[in-house]
């Protein structure tokens, strides 16, 4: 039997001896979540075994927050200016730019412009459109990827594949990967957490986020809006904190009375009570936004609308990160089509509507962290799971599209103000540096200081692992 | 003479198996499950009990100069045994009928008696669902339910409960539309092949996700998607072979070539979705007429949306959501497949669609053959699949008999004698115990392929009745250096409940357990804001009758985009892709939701009413009988002093509450 040879396909099973390894370390019979836990103590610790599962967060980075444009924004109308495009309004796209796929536009569809106008912002000059005049103010500490591409033109696999890498549901989302990389930080905490929009689901369901075949510890804690914002916080009616803290007294001592010192798993368990009480009592401060001053309401558009909502997520996923916690996916659009950012219909009175509720938000975070130190080690990630097309639907709107969109990144040691890539003069292909989405999720993960060939869980056989076959770091925006 | 090599060698016993039977790698050939099983001699240093699995077990052992641990005591053996073959704990009659057993046989009598309990297929089922990702819906963004689809797993019920011999269990799931009714029955009369079971088996086919939808239809690439789908399934489940990852290219060192795959997919290239309607001419008349009007009116209303904006939007949308609601239930059916329409097979450059090779027929893996000149089916063949289902059910294939009894290994003993239960090929785990498993596999085959058999012979052995401890700290510390993860057996290995039995022996607990077996499956209320994150919240249509929310938990519906979270947190399995072994993890979660959580405060109070009702007003009995009911033993003098003291204070719904947050009642020993 051969030992440490690296196996030559890139996406193969690493060799026996080395995979062992790895597991009987650190995933056999279930002390992987011990292995976790007790990564917290040792994170703090300055301890780390460098191998999968016990990572040591050696990257800039330490949390994600995670911008997800659900229904797929425009890059035409956002970030990626195509004069040509509204030269040709009207027109069949020319034979030249090939050809591209969609879900519902037909091959004879016309091309349509846009009504936006751009504006350079930064040092650079970068231009972004009259739908994001607050983002563009902070367009110095922003990387616009402006090539970015992904495999599917339909909403619940590309949404699949833009959390999962994969486009069947059943596999880990980025989220689930990062925390069963890098551990919690936070003892009281969630350490991955989604923050859906009120106004209802996603196309690709609750499996988006899961944590696939992880352990169940790498779920993710979904946020509600209103007063009980986790599942299971609040104490049952009738039971008061003191009574409660009688009966966790109780199980405590019931389950000392008959140890069975040699086994972690128990141990474990005893620990969870521990953390659940902490969550329960600690928690719910974090949750509270009326700690904050009026003037940071204010930088997040809290109180008023249309930026009421988006703005409490997005401070309170300021919050979390501040807290520890190491993903939070903040979900703008929900629900049906024209709830998302999927501009079937009209472009114009979609989007206009859409950006108006996240602008403000999004800038007053990118401030807010970067005042409080807090950007470099948190990476902001904004996208949907595909952009939209050149041609028309309908007249007003845009169909999905999966062949060039853009996407940007700020903060956790991103190089800002500038973009990278392009797509074609009409906005259909991503031409220059294409990147796809396993190439962000490559990116992300190296700036966290995980190895996407490391970062392995075995599965039906195979050492998985989030970017499928080897991703790309985006170098240009990197170190 | 094997006893007396507890040598250097031997410390590496592992290791060392691990050496002869990794050998030859370059020829996959060599790879030791494509080789037939052999029944080795029993080592001589066999115990007294004459079980070659105690045997082969105590060999190793010995070996690496290790020690079994001593008998577990019978309360232990009892609750464990119960919860292995019916997934419930024993009740106090159960208990002390054992203990009052003096037979010598009487371990052997309580296991004959679960064997033959409906509750036994019921527990039994739920680890074959788990391998088969079974779920009532196809995942993706419409999640659709797949009507009749649970029939399929009251076949897999029945027929474990039947002990349906396992070569036909398997034929009937690979090919049971083309035998019909009137073919190869044998003696399964009085089985599972009842009411239509050979079309329900074939139901198997259906249990993937699939993904469907608006728009301009890729046709050619979703048929890909749901071959890929069938083709992976039977590797995975039957054969215990990750073929999929041969679907893109060639692997260096693997036995199955990309052209291997896609003749094995050849062999499902004509299957179709198939519901066959089970209602009469004249509901099935009445159903459509309804039917179509409900679906006219969506239509037009859909129309009308689409230049609809602001209120006269929302309120098509109500009248939409009211329609959907008024469209008929669907008539009673079976989820099947046929062959119809064969989609020609090619071998596809990186797994893509667009990409096409060579055009290849059905044949099954050039290492499983004789000689590689084999020809492939013709195109044309029929009943492609009881062609594939044969070969899988020969008792001559190497693989199935070893990868179903390292399964039920598995399942009772917590790891499996392949630690890769789903893939046996060159990139699994080597045996733990070659032999074994080889004997294993081999009585399966003589025994007829009835599982009752092997488990039986798996559960009274020496090995399976051990206690948790290991024989003395010497062999605890010694153990935890050589074979840290115990893959030598040298104790029992202490399991958390998985998500199921937890929810079960919560119900059992506190009395309220409803038995009844079979039929649609029950949807059990959830928050109101999970069903809102649904991307059709009225596809969560709660069973109203309430006395059906206590059922056992294999009959609540299975559906892919809404996991009840109670099993969620506890590790229930994603089904999306098979899963050959559940995780067990610990987190906070977990305790939130037995403290807090509905289902438990609920139950709780359920079993605190029990407990007034049958420990009569002293609380030492109500403790002394808390105690028994959920861990199957009395408290300690310490415990028992706790509860009551806790009782002088507290409620008994909390301390009922504590009862199920206790490790003792969420492990077996």
């Amino acid at each position: 039997m051969s030992t440490e040879t690296v196996n030559p396909r890139p996406h193969h099973r690493l060799t026996r001896n080395r995979r062992e390894f790895v597991r009987d370390a650190f995933c056999g019979f279930g002390s992987l979540a011990l292995a976790s836990m007790l990564h917290d103590e040792r994170l703090r610790a300055g301890e780390h075994a460098g191998t999968a599962g016990l990572h040591p967060a050696n990257g800039p980075a330490k949390a994600v927050i995670f911008l997800f444009m659900a229904g797929g924004p425009s890059h035409i109308e956002t970030f990626d200016p195509k004069p040509l495009l509204d030269r040709l309004h009207g027109q069949r796209r020319p034979r030249e730019f090939g050809e591209a796929k969609y879900q519902f536009v037909e091959k004879n569809a016309k091309l349509l412009g846009t009504r936006r106008t751009f504006k350079r912002y930064g040092a650079e000059g970068i231009e972004v459109s009259d739908l994001f005049p607050n983002v563009g103010t902070c367009i110095d500490d922003i990387a616009v990827l402006r090539s970015c591409h992904g495999d599917m033109v339909v909403h619940s696999a590309a949404q699949y594949e833009l959390f999962s890498g994969r486009i069947t549901p059943g596999f880990p989302s980025m989220g689930s990967w990062i925390v069963y990389g890098l551990g919690s930080e936070s003892r009281s905490l969630p350490s991955y957490v989604v923050m859906p929009d009120p106004d209802g689901a996603l196309e690709a369901g609750q499996p988006m986020y899961a944590n696939g075949f992880l352990p169940a510890r790498f779920q993710p804690t979904m946020l509600r809006a209103g007063d009980t914002p986790i599942r299971n916080l609040a104490l049952p009616r009738g039971v008061t904190l003191a009574e409660r803290r009688r009966t966790l007294e109780l199980i405590d001592r019931l389950n000392r009375a008959n140890p069975a010192p040699e086994d972690d798993d128990l141990a474990a368990r005893m620990e969870a009570y521990d953390l659940a009480f902490r969550l329960q009592t600690e928690a719910p401060q974090v949750f509270d936004l009326s700690r904050e001053s009026p003037e940071t309401l204010e930088l997040y558009g809290v109180g008023v609308e249309p930026t009421n909502d988006y703005g409490r997520r997005c401070l309170l996923a300021r919050r979390l990160v501040e807290h520890g916690v190491r993903f939070v996916c903040v979900v703008s659009g929900g629900g049906p089509g024209t709830l998302q950012w999927d501009a079937h219909k009209d472009i114009e009175e979609n989007h206009v509507r859409m950006a108006a509720q996240t602008d403000r938000p999004i800038a007053g975070l990118l401030r807010d962290l970067k005042r409080r130190g807090l950007l470099d080690e948190t990476l902001v990630l904004w996208g949907g799971e595909f952009g939209r097309s050149p041609e028309a639907q309908g007249g007003r709107g845009r169909d999905h599209h999966n062949l060039g969109f853009t996407m940007w990144m700020a903060g956790g040691g991103v190089r800002g103000g500038q973009t990278v890539g392009s797509t074609d003069a009409i906005g259909l292909r991503a031409v220059e540096r294409p990147y796809h989405l396993r190439d962000i999720h490559t990116t992300i993960l190296h700036q966290l200081g995980l190895d996407q060939t490391e970062l392995t869980y075995p599965h039906l056989g195979r050492d998985e692992r989030l970017t499928l076959v080897e991703g790309k770091v985006i170098r240009e925006i990197v170190g | 003479m094997r006893c007396l090599l507890a040598s250097a060698a031997g410390l590496f016993g592992v290791l060392a198996v691990s050496l002869s039977l990794g050998e030859g790698r370059g020829d996959p050939r060599a790879h030791w499950v494509y080789r037939a099983p052999v029944r080795a001699d029993l080592p001589s240093c066999a115990g007294e009990s004459g079980s070659a699995i105690d045997a082969l077990v105590r060999a190793r052992l010995l070996d690496a100069g290790l020690a079994p641990a001593a008998p577990a005591t019978r309360l232990e053996l009892i609750r464990r045994v119960t919860f292995d073959l019916t997934g419930l704990p024993p009740t106090l009659d159960e208990i002390d009928a054992f203990l009052a057993d003096e037979r010598p046989d009487a371990f052997e009598r309580v296991v004959d008696r679960l064997l033959a309990s409906p509750r036994y297929g019921e527990r039994r089922a739920q680890h074959w669902l788990d391998v088969v990702r079974f779920a009532e819906t196809e995942g993706f963004e419409y999640d659709r339910v797949i009507p009749g689809l649970w029939r399929y797993r009251d076949w897999v019920i029945r027929a474990l409960n039947d002990d349906m011999p396992f070569d036909r269990f398997a034929v009937m799931q690979i090919a049971g539309d083309e035998l019909g009714s009137g073919e190869d029955t044998r003696d399964d009369s009085r089985d599972a092949s009842a009411e239509n079971g050979h079309l329900v088996a074939a139901g198997f086919h259906r249990l993937g996700p699939v993904r469907r939808n608006a728009g301009n239809q890729e046709v050619a690439s979703s048929r890909n998607e749901v071959l890929t789908e069938r083709t992976d399934a039977i590797g995975t489940v039957f054969l215990g072979l990750t073929i999929g990852c041969a679907r893109c290219h060639d692997h260096k060192f693997d036995a199955i070539s990309q052209r291997d795959y896609y003749r094995l997919q050849a062999y499902v290239a004509a299957t179709r979705e198939h519901d066959v309607m089970l209602a009469s001419d004249e509901a099935r008349a009445a159903w459509k007429a309804r039917q179509d009007a409900v679906t006219a009116e969506i239509e037009k209303i859909k129309k009308a949306l689409d230049d609809a904006t602001g209120e006269a939007e929302t309120a098509l949308r109500r009248r939409l959501a009211a329609a959907e609601k008024r469209l008929p239930r669907p008539l009673p059916t079976v989820a099947t497949i046929r062959d119809e329409d064969r989609t020609p097979i090619h071998v596809l450059e990186r797994g893509d669609w667009e990409r096409k090779g060579d055009a290849v027929g059905a044949r099954v893996p050039a290492v499983l053959l004789a000689s590689e000149d084999t020809p492939e089916l013709p195109a044309d063949v029929e009943r492609p699949r009881t062609h594939l289902a044969r070969w899988i059910a020969d008792p001559a294939n190497p693989l199935t008999a070893r990868v179903i009894a390292n399964r039920v290994w598995q399942h009772h003993l917590g790891h499996g004698l392949v630690g890769t239960p789903n893939d046996f090929g060159v990139n699994g785990d080597l045996p733990s115990h070659p032999e074994l498993l080889d004997r294993l596999a081999l009585e399966l085959i003589r025994h007829g392929w009835r599982l009752k058999s092997l488990h039986r012979a798996i559960v009274v052995s020496d090995v399976y009745r051990q206690s948790v401890r290991a024989a003395s700290p010497a062999v605890a510390a010694l153990a935890r250096e050589r074979d840290p993860d115990n893959r030598l057996l040298w104790r029992f290995n202490r399991r958390r409940l998985h998500a199921e039995e937890l929810r079960d022996a919560m119900l059992a607990v506190a009395g309220v357990l409803d038995t009844r077996m079979f039929g649609k499956s029950v949807i059990v209320p959830v928050e109101d804001e999970l069903v809102e994150l649904l991307y059709k919240p009225s596809q969560w249509e709660v069973t109203p009758a309430r006395r059906e929310h206590l059922r056992r938990s294999i009959y609540l519906f299975a559906k892919r985009n809404l996991r009840l979270p109670f099993m969620e947190v506890f590790d229930l399995p994603d089904q999306q892709t098979s899963c050959a072994r559940r995780e067990s993890s610990t987190h906070a979660p977990q305790a939130l939701e037995l403290l807090n959580g509905r289902l438990s405060n609920e139950l709780a109070a359920a079993f605190a009413r029990r407990l007034e009702r049958e420990a009569g007003e002293d609380d030492g009995e109500r403790v002394r009988l808390a105690y028994r009911l959920a861990t199957g033993r009395p408290p300690t003098a310490q415990e028992l002093a706790l509860g009551v003291a806790f009782l002088e204070q507290g409620s008994m719904k909390e301390l009922a509450l504590a009862i199920f947050n206790l490790n003792a009642f969420l492990h077996v020993d």
